[in-house]
Order: structure tokens, then sequence, then C-alpha cells
């Protein structure tokens, strides 16, 4: 008699089973049909790097060497010398090499005028590994192409159709929350 | 790590290419944006040969040979040419269905997983996919030919088509409809227990010839499992000989006329199913080629056709295995409840004794029935792929019990019923 | 195949039967499905029967401790991300905890809140992958797919707030790198709502799914004792019924304000170990939610200061990820980075009952009671 309930039991938790799976079909596709369709990937997302252009087409990079001191897998290599009229420094040269990289944000985080940024463009596969050690001309291209881009100092930006540089509304940022919440705070003070 | 400056600006600097992001081509089908009608009919292409390829075997062919009736279905006897001939072109056209009965199934898991599993499945051959399978087919026999260097040559080339030969043969006994069939054996029972044993030795002695360590283990569990799940599938096969009282196929499906055997024989029906899926080697059972444990099981170092002749095989006893038990259990190729009203009677009743339409009728009869015998046998095979979706495997010794303490026990006392039944009924 | 003998030197406890039956070596791995990454197991197997087990290590080795000697401190986290990649957030934390420690540093109220949520979240993660690829050894492609489905889902929503996916590089000294999404707390809610009601479908298919049972119950059984002398920690130690959690023991972060109690089972099979990992995703949800509700919605994230440590001071913080624990060991000599940082990680610790376990064994039960100790390679490896 046991064995005949034992056996019953057995025989009713495999069709339950049974049941979850073929139910889950309900559930319906949960597949990215990339390339045909692109995943939605957060602003914040650090995929690649670019480096930043003005609408004026000056650099935003003032040469500080920030980045390349905080990074952690040393790989940017900059040279400057000294603007010969007036102050600063002339950016000679700008290399990331993208292969060692570890897109770990580091370097986005380091620098004071966010001109080295995360972009969301994963799309680096390549049969040549040489054309990912970026130069300042593949890292400004990058930063052309790029629809948006997030830094740590200004927040997510992007180019509106002038080419001008804004600034994305509070409630896309990360701690918009807590910003939007200060101001319904003050709001309800008044 | 990092390279000095001046190696750095030695390196030749390739400029981004406006080209580098990989921008996909769209051949053919888009699934982005489906067309239903165009999925649905690709789909059932397959179906279609199928069913086709069997009616030109079984109704056309012999109407073309003037074969009175099916003359093999009768005794089996060659006298005249045109049934030497049939003979041969069956046998080829067999092979394509067999073939095709594992195109077809091979597609219906991939999908059926995808569904079940929230994905898509295959999805850019053809519409939504339907022309997958026949491409990897293209793909298998495009393979280099390739035998590992401390393979036994021989037996590596022969275990693939033991393995084949053994599923395709059952397939020549299955009657598809009255009349239906290929060889109309007397002795049907004993060749379809006689014909699986050979692909136990195929499985066996592949894994042996690859001289790979997981191959032999696969093979070792391979025909450990075949030989032992034998055992309770052929007393259950037994059990419906001795209900019937006929080894003969045809007999035992025109004995179930009004009731299917399995409704006496429930438990004789139930162990037949278990084993089968052990001798289809489907999860749970699926010991022998157990890919998280054995890499890949007997078929380790099996490539291209070789490999595919495994496949197709698998595939193919996927669907000539429950329609054994169709023929066996549930009634072949007679509707439900067919000894109160049977619509292909009233098809086989059109026109005078005689007739063009008469003849036709019988023809359209046959295809009613052989229609029956698709579904159920459908259904059937869609349980075993519902069950892979869902259960894990067995170890090796819980196999084993699970045939030696359970099955063959629940066999025998099915096969007393049987005797019991048998005595008092008939 | 000719194996060197110096990969064959371990114990052997079982001897082949002589004269009937070979011993024969079975090279699993390092390029094996079942052996999660690139562990090397040289079985010896008299039939299907497990006569000797010795495991190699080191196929993945990085040198991570060394390359950190010679890192400022902050440079060392997005390193921690890929010791144990499948928790990667997790990782972070016991180092942040030993260098906020020496330094001094307060974390502020609310990233305690965000890191216990997160790094909750992440054991719900780890545990998925587990549930997955623990069933796909076992035969069942199902629930591998499902549990990947409900990971991407998980993933999304870390990645909303770190920017990253499996290495995120968001903890650190004083708090959290960035302030979080504003829709955080309100996705993990509704996460969790969706999660809760699958969670029953992974147990359906799993440890109530009687093919599952008859693989796992009383198979792999780690005696308390044994798993006390090797020093195995995590859901392993307390499927063997010794309740050792150091988020109760040793709390860190908002641990001792929220509310919950060690889960331990004491069968010590396979069983009790997927029982104990599928309770502890309640368990996280339950946390998770606690956070949500005690956590204060504005604040700072992140307490700013100087990481200075005087030489010579030396620290070791440990927290419980999912696989166990995972300790750091600082040791400074006063510069910006530590002069010496060893890892304590719960795999590589774990790893050590392999041959008391597999002796004797079947060979389709290694592959049980591997993946059943749930080892990540990046881990053991460093
Ligand atoms: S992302 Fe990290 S590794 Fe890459 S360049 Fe920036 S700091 Fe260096
Ligand atoms: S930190 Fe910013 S400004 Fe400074 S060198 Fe790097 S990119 Fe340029």
């Amino acid at each position: 008699m046991n064995l005949i309930t034992e056996a019953a039991k057995a025989l009713r938790d495999i069709g339950k089973g049974m049941a979850v799976v073929s139910r889950a079909a309900e559930k319906g596709k949960h597949t990215n049909l990339y390339p045909f369709e692109m995943p939605e990937i957060p602003p914040v997302s650090c995929q690649s790097l670019a480096l930043i252009i003005e609408a004026d087409g000056t650099d935003r990079c003032v040469s500080c060497l920030a980045c390349e001191k905080v990074c952690p897998s040393q790989v940017i290599t900059i040279e400057r010398t000294r603007n010969p009229e007036g102050k600063g420094f002339v950016l000679e040269r700008f290399d990331i090499d993208l292969v060692n990289c570890m897109y770990c944000a580091a370097c986005v985080e380091a620098c004071p005028v966010s001109a080295i940024v995360t972009i969301q463009d994963f799309e680096l596969s390549t049969y040549d590994l040489q054309t990912l050690k970026a130069d300042k001309a593949f890292l400004d291209e990058q930063g052309r192409r790029a629809k948006q881009w997030y830094s740590p100092k200004l927040g997510v930006e992007y180019r509106n159709e002038q080419g001008e540089i804004q600034v994305a509304p509070l409630e896309q940022q990360p701690g918009g929350e807590a910003e939007l919440l200060k101001q319904a705070d003050k709001e309800s003070d008044n | 790590m990092a390279l000095s400056s001046d190696k750095r600006s030695q390196l030749k600097r390739i400029p981004i290419p406006e080209d580098r992001h990989f921008k996909p081509q769209l051949v053919g089908y888009n699934p982005k944006t489906p067309n239903r009608l165009a999925e649905v009919l690709a789909h059932s292409l397959l179906y279609f040969v199928f069913v086709g390829l069997l009616l030109l075997i079984y109704g056309v062919l012999p109407w073309l040979f003037k074969l009175p009736g099916s003359p093999l279905a009768s005794g089996g006897s060659f006298t005249t040419t045109g049934a030497v001939l049939y003979g041969i072109l069956a046998a080829v056209l067999s092979f394509l269905v067999a073939a095709v009965a594992a195109l077809i199934l091979i597609l219906v898991l991939r999908k059926y997983l995808g569904l079940v599993q929230n994905r898509y499945g295959p999805m850019h051959n053809g519409p939504a996919g339907a022309f997958q399978t026949i491409a990897d087919a293209v793909k298998m026999v495009a393979k280099e030919d390739f035998v590992p260097g401390k393979a036994d040559a021989l037996v590596f080339t022969l275990a693939p088509l033991m393995v084949f030969v053994s599923a395709f043969l059952l397939l020549t006994i299955i009657p598809f409809a009255p009349g239906w069939v290929l060889a109309n054996l007397n002795v049907g029972l004993l060749f379809i227990v006689a014909a699986g044993t050979i692909g136990a030795y195929g499985v066996l002695v592949g894994g042996w010839s690859i001289n790979n360590k997981f191959g032999l283990l696969g093979g070792l569990r391979a025909a450990a499992q075949l030989v032992s799940y034998e055992i309770p599938l052929s007393i259950s096969l037994l059990t419906v000989a001795v209900w019937v009282g006929s080894l003969n196929l045809m007999d035992i499906v025109e004995a179930q006329k009004l009731w299917w055997t399995a409704i006496p024989l429930l438990i004789s029906a139930a162990v037949y199913l278990i084993a089968s899926l052990a001798e289809i080697k489907m999860t749970p059972f699926d010991l022998p080629e157990a890919e998280s444990e054995l890499v890949a099981g007997f078929n380790t170092e099996y490539s291209g056709m070789r490999f595919g002749f495994f496949f197709v095989a698998e595939f193919a006893e996927l669907f000539l295995l429950p329609a054994i038990a169709v023929v066996l259990f549930f009634g072949g190729y007679y509707q439900p409840l067919a000894g109160f009203w049977d619509f292909a009677d009233v098809l086989r009743g059109l026109g005078a004794e005689g007739s063009t339409l008469n003849q036709f009728g019988g023809l359209l009869a046959s295809a009613y029935g052989m229609l029956w015998f698709l579904l159920k046998t459908a259904l059937l095979s869609y349980l075993v792929i519902w069950v892979r979706a869902t259960l894990p495997r067995f170890r090796d010794d819980q196999l084993m019990e699970l045939c030696w303490k359970v099955l063959i026990p629940l066999s025998l006392i099915g096969l007393a019923v049987a005797v019991i039944l048998r005595l008092v009924f008939k | 195949m000719s194996i060197p003998a110096a990969l064959m030197t371990g114990p052997t406890v079982l001897e082949p039967v002589v004269g009937k039956t070979d011993e024969m070596i079975v090279n699993l791995g390092p390029q094996h499905p079942a052996t999660h990454g690139v562990l090397q197991i040289v079985l010896g197997v008299d039939g299907e029967r497990v006569t000797r087990a010795v495991p190699h290590i080191g196929f993945l080795h990085r040198n991570h401790e060394k390359i950190e000697e010679s890192r400022s401190y902050a440079q060392v986290i997005p390193y921690l991300d890929r010791m144990d990649y499948v928790s990667g957030l997790q990782n972070e934390l016991p180092y942040c905890l030993a260098v906020e420690d020496l330094a001094g540093l307060e974390v502020p109220e609310r990233a305690k809140y965000i890191r216990t949520a997160m790094f909750e979240f992440n054991r719900i993660i780890s545990h998925l992958v587990w549930v997955g690829t623990y069933m796909l050894d076992l035969g069942a492609i199902t629930p591998f797919l499902y549990a990947f489905r409900d990971r991407e889902m998980a993933l999304d929503i870390i990645e909303r707030t770190t920017g990253g996916r499996m290495l995120p590089n968001y903890f650190t000294f004083g708090g959290v790198r960035r302030d979080v999404h504003p829709k955080f707390w309100q996705d993990l809610l509704d996460f969790l709502d969706y999660f809760e009601k699958v969670v029953p479908e992974y147990e359906t298919l799993t440890v109530d799914a009687p093919v599952f049972q008859a693989r796992s119950v009383g198979v792999g059984l780690l005696s308390q004792e044994l798993a006390v002398n090797h020093g195995i920690s995590g859901p392993n130690l307390r499927a063997s019924g010794v309740a050792h959690d150091l988020r109760k023991d040793q709390p860190y972060d908002a641990y001792p304000e929220l509310d919950f109690s060690v889960i331990t089972r004491d069968e010590g099979d396979v069983w009790a170990r997927s029982k104990v990992r599928m309770d502890e995703i309640y368990q996280s949800i339950d946390l998770i939610r606690q956070c949500a509700e005690l956590a204060p919605r504005s604040g700072p994230y992140l307490a700013r200061g100087r990481v200075k440590i005087e030489a010579g001071e030396q620290r070791y913080r440990a927290a419980e990820i999912s696989r166990g624990q995972l300790g750091v060991y600082i040791h400074s000599d006063g510069g910006t980075g530590p002069y010496r940082s060893k890892h304590r990680s719960p795999s590589f610790v774990n790893l050590q009952i392999i041959p008391d376990l597999f002796i004797g064994q079947k060979f389709s039960d290694v592959i049980a009671i591997l993946g059943s100790i749930d080892i990540v390679l990046g881990e053991v490896d460093r």
C-alpha cells in the first residue's frame, strides 16, 4: 500500500513539473533578437569609452593626466606639451588600449571636466585586435557617434539635433530620485 | 604589462573603420515582421512530404505497378517483375520516410523546447526556422568524413549504420492502414524485438570503437540499458500476443476495432511506454550520451554524416516506437470506437462494387485510417518530448533498479492479467 | 592516453577488484561540460565506481593578490569583481569593510541599506545561476533557461544603477560609487513580486521533483565534523547542520537592523544543500523587502574621505557571500596601496572536500556532488 501511495505521489509530482513546463509558454519570448533588434541599454552602462568634443569643436580634455594615473589596468597613455601661447597644455597623444581596458569607469570618475565618458556602444568585436588600440581619433569618433553618454560629474548628456550638448532631465539621472524628493520637499515647505 | 611609450608609437595604428559595427544582412525571412501564413505553410511542408511519401508507397505505387491489393502484404511473394520493382522502390522510399520523420521530429522538438523555455528556437532558416533541419542535414552531409586516428575504422563505420538500419527495419512492418504494410510478417512481434536489438549492438560497438574513455563508458551504459529494457518491452509485447492470439501486427490491429488493447492491458501499455522511452534514449534515460557527464557518450568522436546517422536513428525511433505502441495498444489505424461507427466504412461503401468511385473510396478509407494512425503517433511522440523537456536524468543504478525491480515485475503482472483475461473472456 | 604519475598522486581508498576489473583513469576536465570552468579532476573509475579523485586547480590563475599589491586601494576594487564573477558585487564588500575599518570611514545609513539590498540581490542572482547550471548537470535543460531568463531581468536592474552587469565596480570605501537609479527600489520590489511567484516553479522542477530527489537524497553526505574540519562555509556548511552565518555572527552594514534567522538543514546531502539554497532565495527576497522599507530615500550615499592607513595596520574582514565566507586580509605599510592583500575565498576551501566525497560514489554522482558544492573557478584560482 505504501509503495502504491509513493508511486502515486511521484507520478503526481512529475505531472506537476510537466504542467509547470507547459504553462511557462504563457510567459512569452524573452529572447532579444539582436542584431535585428537592439537591446535597451541604460545610459549609465559602461560598454565603451569615448572622448567628448564640444559643439564648437574644441576638446573638453585639458590633459590633466588624472585618468592616466587612476587607471587600474594602466592602459591610458597621454602625451602633452606646454601650450606655447597662453596657459594649459596641448594634447599630443591620447591612447587607450581597449583590449586590456576592463571598463571599470575609474577614469571617467577621475576626469575633472567629464571629457572621457562611458558610452553604450558595445559592438567592439573585431577580427584584428590592433583596431582596438584606440587613439584620439578613434575615441573622438566614438564620442561623435554616441547618442548619449554618462559621466558622474555632469550625469547623462546627449547631443540634440543642432549638435549642442545637453544634460538629460532629472528623471533619467542616477540619483535623480533624491534630487526630485528634495525639490518636492521644498515645494511642500513653501 | 603596459608597453613602453616608444614601443607603443611603433605599433601600426589602424583607423576606426566605417563598417566596424556588425551590420546584420537581412537574408530571406525577417523575424521582426512575421508572416503567419508563410510560417504555417512552411512548417507543414515537411508533413505534406511525409504523408505524400506514404501515400505514394502504399497507395499510388501498387496501383501503378498493377499489383492486386498489396502482394507483399499478403505473404510477400515477388513473383512478377512489377512486384520486384515495387519492392525496391518502396524500400528506397521508406528510407526517405524514416529520414523525413526524423527531420520533422527534430524540428518539432527544437521548436517545442523553444516554446516552453521562453525563447524562439530555430528562427532564421525559412519562415520561423522551418527549413532549419534540412539545412542541418545538408551541413552534415557536406562535412568531412573523418575517422579518428586511434579508432577502429571498420567498426567505427559500421556502428552508425547498424543503429540506423535497426530503426529503419522497424518501419517495414508497421501497418499504416488496412493492407498498407511493406512486410506483413506472421512473426511481426518477434521481428520488433529482433530488429530493436541490432541497434543496441551498434551503440555498444560504436562507443567501443572510438577508443575514447567517455565513449566506452557511454557504450557500456547503453548496452546495459538497452539490453535490460528489452526484457520488459518484450514481455509487454508478449501480453498483446496472448490477448489477441496472434503475432501478426495486422491481426493485432484488426482485433482492436472496438476496444483498444490498452484498456484491458493498461499495465502492459504503461510498461511499454516507459521502456520504449529508455529504448529511444530520451531523458530521463539518456545516460548513454549524458552530455554533462560523458561529454557526448558513445558518439563523442563521431562527426558529419556518421553522427547524422545516430541522430536521425534516434529521432526515427522517436517516431517508430510510439508508432508500434499505437499498433499494439491504441487501435492502430482505427478511429476511436470504430466498432460502433467507422467513417472509413462509409468511404468504402461509396459507389457500386468494383466501380472507379468504389476503388477511390477504398483508397480514401485507407488514407483516413493512416491519418488517425499518424495523429495518435504524434500525440505519443509529443508526450515523449514533453517528458524530455521536464525531467533530469536518472543514475545508472537507479535505471537498472527501475527496470529490474519495477518494470519487469509489473510487466509479469501484466502478462498474468492478460492470461487471466484471455481465459475469462475468450 | 598517458597521464603523468604526478597527476595521480592522492588517496586511493578503494582498490579495484584485482583480476576481474581494471581501474580506468578518466580525465574530468579541464575542458568538460560539468566542471563549471577549468577544473581538472583525475578520476580513477572501476566501472562506474570512483576509486580515486585528485583535483587540480590553477588553470585560471591570474595573480590577483600580487597585482593588488601594486595598485592603490581604490584601484583594487575592479579586480575583486573578477574573482567570483557570478556574484561580482558581493566580492567588493569585505574589502571595502576592511579598508573602511582601517581608514576610519563611517558609512552613511542610506549607503548601508543600498549595499545590503544589492548584496542580497546578488545572492538571488548567484543562486539562480546555481539552479540553472546544476539542473543542466543533472540532465534537465529547461530550468537552466528559466533561471537565466529571470537572472537577465535582475541584472538589468543592477545595470541601471551600477553601469555593469556582472562586473559592476559599485561599492567603494564609505558607501557606494553613485546614487541609485530613481526607480531602483520600485524596480526591486516589482521584480520580487514577480519572482516570488516563480520560485515555487523552480522548487517544483528541482527539490520537489521525484527524479531530482532520487538523484540527490542521501548522495554526497557531508558530515558536520568533516565540514567543520575542512572549514567549509556557506550553504554547504549550513546544510550539514551548523548554524554559521556571518550575516548573523559578525553582522556588517545593515544586517543588525534586519530580522532573519539562519537557515539550516541536518541531512548534509546534496538535496539538503539544494534546499538550503532554495530557502535562501526566499530569505533574500524577504531581506530586500525589509531593506526597501527601512532605507532612507534621501541623504548621502558616500562618505568621502582620504584613505590613509598607517604603516603596520592590518585587518581581516569577512562577509557571507552566496558561496560562503569571503574574507579579506589587508596589511598596510603606509603606502597608497595594500602591502599584502589575501583573500580567503569560499569556493577554494569548499573544493577541498572533493576527494572525501567522491571516492566510492558513482560516476554520475560525482557530477551531482560537484555541482551541489557550487564552485566558481574564477574564485578558486584567483
Ligand atoms: S575603464 Fe578602467 S581600465 Fe579602462 S581605461 Fe578607464 S580606468 Fe582604465
Ligand atoms: S582626466 Fe579628463 S581632462 Fe584629464 S587627461 Fe583624462 S580625459 Fe583629459
